[in-house]
């Protein structure tokens, strides 16, 4: 029975061919990775913009200063620290701080008995009101 | 307790692709699964951040929503509906309606809250002025407490941490517990208004505060759940009734048919909506830092700030920490104010080991749970650019 | 031409072993991944559970790769020659395709236009092949190596490229089968693959007229 095979060996064509392929997937694997790497460096550059854009609304705001706000000032003078601007004044450490974590429970406790609270309030801090800024 | 106290805000769905990329992003490791299998997350370690919402590549993270709840609120007439609106809310929410990232559109947030129903629009962004106002004046005791000033004797440790980040809080009571006297007593912006809004508000407007029924828009999940805490019950009621995100906010305007970007524009109403641009800031990484030493700077020295912005503490590295000179007119002296802000938790613990062992000679600490800030915060219209 | 006894050599030994390497991985790969997608509990418990078949859907395809790739370095030549074989398409080429190679039963043909070592059908196959596999590559390993620092968009990219090359390969794959182990005018070619690598003379002298001439008689 006869036996039929192929030539052992390239030509040059066919190494170019076979060289040739090697190469077009190493450029479509280097495409991908330039792909990859610009999504990357694009997928959060919402987050600098973001950020500009607050930058750029401050920049624009006539008062760029928390303790320039008049309501600031108005809710201390009217109701937190009446007729003054007193920071952490009584009413203020009531309404606007708070405790953390296992000093919670008491907290509430505190909260909810209003005779407790005012026995808990700090009495420091009064001697040292903010000054008031000149609005 | 209430569901989002005890299952959390954020849960995976079971459209979950099991690709794992989430386990990476989440600061806590409260997320468990390997590749192939559906993910889960503890509530017990979650920090409600969104996080891995805002990144889940096959969107298949939820956070509960309480958009039906608030549509009755708002068609129910015996409420008097009020709104806040933080700061990062203004600058992303035109991304839903075409704008580019960045795009403030507060004038008409407004607008749309006021077809939307709300009785009165405020803006989170007065008690993020308060907020400076009180955390910087705790910071100013703290200071003169470790200097030795009389009567200062008791005032909490340095460094002084801030508040305003309830997914930081909740990871700081969760891990580490003993920094928390190093924590601003200062409630959130969010939490101040709340109490705000049933107190002094109600006064000034004589409205019953238990009528009023406190909404606000947020970019963020971790608000949703910081607002059902039970301590926060100040003003004798919920202080906060109910937390919508950025993303929802949108949401109901599309649902309204409102033409957004066709508003005229609006302001914020009187007593609690007036804003500042140190306020404003809030929203970025290093805002609250900033507009806390505009105030602490002018306070203390006594002199007016030529230059209002501080550069040093911009910028979006994960770790940044700056040194300010501030005159101190009531020492006489001058104090190096060393401050130092983080942004993203997954790089806070290293900060805090060295407080507690001492080695942190900071003043103050500013820690934002995500990358670059509430602007990119787990409530926010969530992005997948790609050029 | 018509009357020739004897085997041709079609396929080499590495060449057969490669081939079922890669077809056995691909087996693996795409029972576990169908599995992934539509979620079916029963391909994942073969497996061992869902972390379990995704560790053998990885490793598979490590297989799946290393495999040719050894192929293409150790037999460079052999590689070589397929490459220019499957991309050169002549006239009796194209004459092929415009008569899909006569097994379509509506297209009538008397006389099958002569052609190479690969017909045109498995050229444009080859080619396919060749492409599919470097795309499920490029996402697989990505998201498998990269899952975690790549960013959502281009993970979800890599997902959809992923699964729809796979789905695109099985379809082709099945066809592939179909002609070459079921189909009576091609199952033939069957053993050349599979088994011992030779096939009849006379059907080689048919199908592969022009490589068929070339070929040397073995001493
Ligand atoms: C060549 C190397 C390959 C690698 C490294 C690879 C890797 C992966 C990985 C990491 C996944 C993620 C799914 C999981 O584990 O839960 C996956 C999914 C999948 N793979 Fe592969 N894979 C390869 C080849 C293949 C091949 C050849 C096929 C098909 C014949 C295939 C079909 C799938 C399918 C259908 C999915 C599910 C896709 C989805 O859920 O959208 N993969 N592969
Ligand atoms: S990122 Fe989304 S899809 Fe991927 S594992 Fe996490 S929840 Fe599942
Ligand atoms: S919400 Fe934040 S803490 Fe919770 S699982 Fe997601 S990333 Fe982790
Ligand atoms: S950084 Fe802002 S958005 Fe993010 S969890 Fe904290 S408060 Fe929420």
């Amino acid at each position: 029975m006869k036996l039929f095979h192929e030539s052992e060996g390239i030509t040059r064509r066919q190494f170019f061919k076979g060289a040739g392929m090697l190469t077009v997937a190493a450029v479509i694997s280097g495409v991908f990775a330039k792909f990859g790497f610009d999504v990357f460096a694009a997928s959060d550059d919402y987050i600098a913009k973001r950020v500009a854009g607050l930058y750029t609304l401050d920049e624009s705001m006539a008062i760029r200063k928390s303790h320039e706000n008049p309501e600031i000032i108005q809710i201390y003078k009217d109701f937190l620290s009446p007729g003054k601007v007193e920071c952490v004044s009584p009413k203020a450490h009531h309404l606007l701080h708070t405790k953390y974590g296992n000093d919670i429970p008491g907290f509430i406790a505190e909260l909810k008995n209003p005779h407790l609270v005012h026995e808990a309030e700090p009495a420091a801090n009064e001697e040292t009101s903010t000054e008031e800024p000149a609005a | 307790m209430s569901t989002v106290l005890s299952d959390g805000v954020i849960h995976v769905s079971d459209d979950c692709k099991a690709c794992d990329h989430c386990t990476f992003i989440c600061p806590t490791g409260a997320i468990s699964g390997v590749l192939g299998q559906k993910h889960h997350i503890n509530p017990q370690k979650c920090i409600n951040c969104g996080q891995c919402l805002i990144n889940c590549p096959f969107n298949a993270i939820y956070d509960l929503s309480k958009v039906e709840e608030l549509k009755k609120v708002l068609a129910d007439s015996q409420k008097f509906v009020v709104v806040q609106e933080a700061p990062a809310v203004r600058v992303a929410l035109g991304e839903e309606f075409g704008q580019a990232p960045g795009t403030n559109v507060k004038n008409k947030m407004y607008a749309a809250l006021r077809k939307l129903g709300f009785d009165r629009v405020y803006d989170t962004e007065f008690t993020a002025d308060l907020t400076i106002m009180e955390e910087g004046t705790e910071l100013i005791h703290r200071v003169y407490g470790a200097l030795g000033v009389a009567g200062f004797e008791n005032v909490g440790p340095l460094p002084q941490f801030t508040s305003c980040c309830p997914a930081w809080i909740k990871y700081a009571e969760d891990n580490y517990p003993l920094v928390l006297p190093h924590i601003s007593s200062a409630k959130s912006p969010q939490q101040m208004w709340g109490a705000v809004a049933k107190t002094y508000l109600a006064e000034k407007l004589n409205v019953n505060p238990a009528n009023i029924f406190s909404v606000s828009v947020m970019p963020c999940t971790a608000k949703k759940y910081e607002c059902e805490r039970s301590e926060f019950i100040a003003s004798g009621y919920q202080d906060v009734d109910l937390v919508i995100t950025t993303r929802e906010l949108a949401q109901m305007i599309k649902d309204a048919e409102i033409d957004f970007m066709g508003l005229a524009d609006e302001e914020a109403d009187r007593f609690v909506g007036l804003s500042t641009g140190a306020a404003t800031i809030f929203g970025a990484t290093g805002g609250v830092m900033e507009a806390a030493l505009r105030t602490a700077y002018e306070i203390l020295s006594g002199e007016s700030l030529g230059k209002v912005e501080f550069d040093a503490v911009r910028g979006l590295d994960p770790v940044r920490e700056a040194t300010v000179e501030v005159p101190v007119k009531a020492l006489g002296t001058s104090l190096p104010v060393s401050v130092c802000i983080v942004t993203g938790t997954k790089h806070v613990a290293e900060v805090i080991e060295d407080v507690l062992a001492g080695r942190s000679n900071y003043h103050f600490i500013e820690v934002m749970n995500c990358p670059g800030g509430c602007i990119n915060g787990g409530g926010q219209p969530i992005r997948r650019d790609t050029y | 031409m018509s009357n020739v006894n004897g085997k041709v050599l079609k396929h080499g030994t590495q060449t057969r072993t490669m081939h079922w390497i890669h077809l056995l991985a691909f087996i693996i790969l795409g029972l576990t991944g169908i599995g992934f997608y539509w979620d079916i509990g029963g391909i994942a418990s073969i497996f061992g559970g869902e972390a379990n078949a995704s560790l053998v859907h990885r490793w598979a395809g490590v297989v799946f790769v290393v495999g040719p790739l050894l192929y293409v370095l150790l037999n460079f030549d052999r590689f070589s020659r397929f490459m220019d074989s499957i991309s050169h398409f002549s006239k009796d080429d194209f004459a092929w395709l415009k008569v899909m190679g006569g097994y379509l039963p509506f297209i009538k043909v008397d006389e099958v236009p002569p052609q190479d070592k690969y017909n045109a059908g498995q050229k444009i196959l080859g080619w396919l092949i060749i492409i599919g596999c470097l795309l499920i590559i490029l996402t697989g390993f990505p998201m498998w190596l990269w899952r975690h620092s790549v960013p959502a968009v281009f993970l979800a990219f890599c997902y959809n490229v992923h699964f729809w090359t796979a789905i695109i390969l099985i379809l082709l794959v099945a066809g592939h089968f179909f002609l070459a182990a079921i189909h009576p005018k091609s199952r033939v070619e069957f053993s050349s693959m599979m088994l011992d690598g030779y096939i009849d003379a006379q059907i080689s002298a048919h199908h592969n007229a022009k490589w068929f001439a070339e070929l040397k008689e073995s001493p």
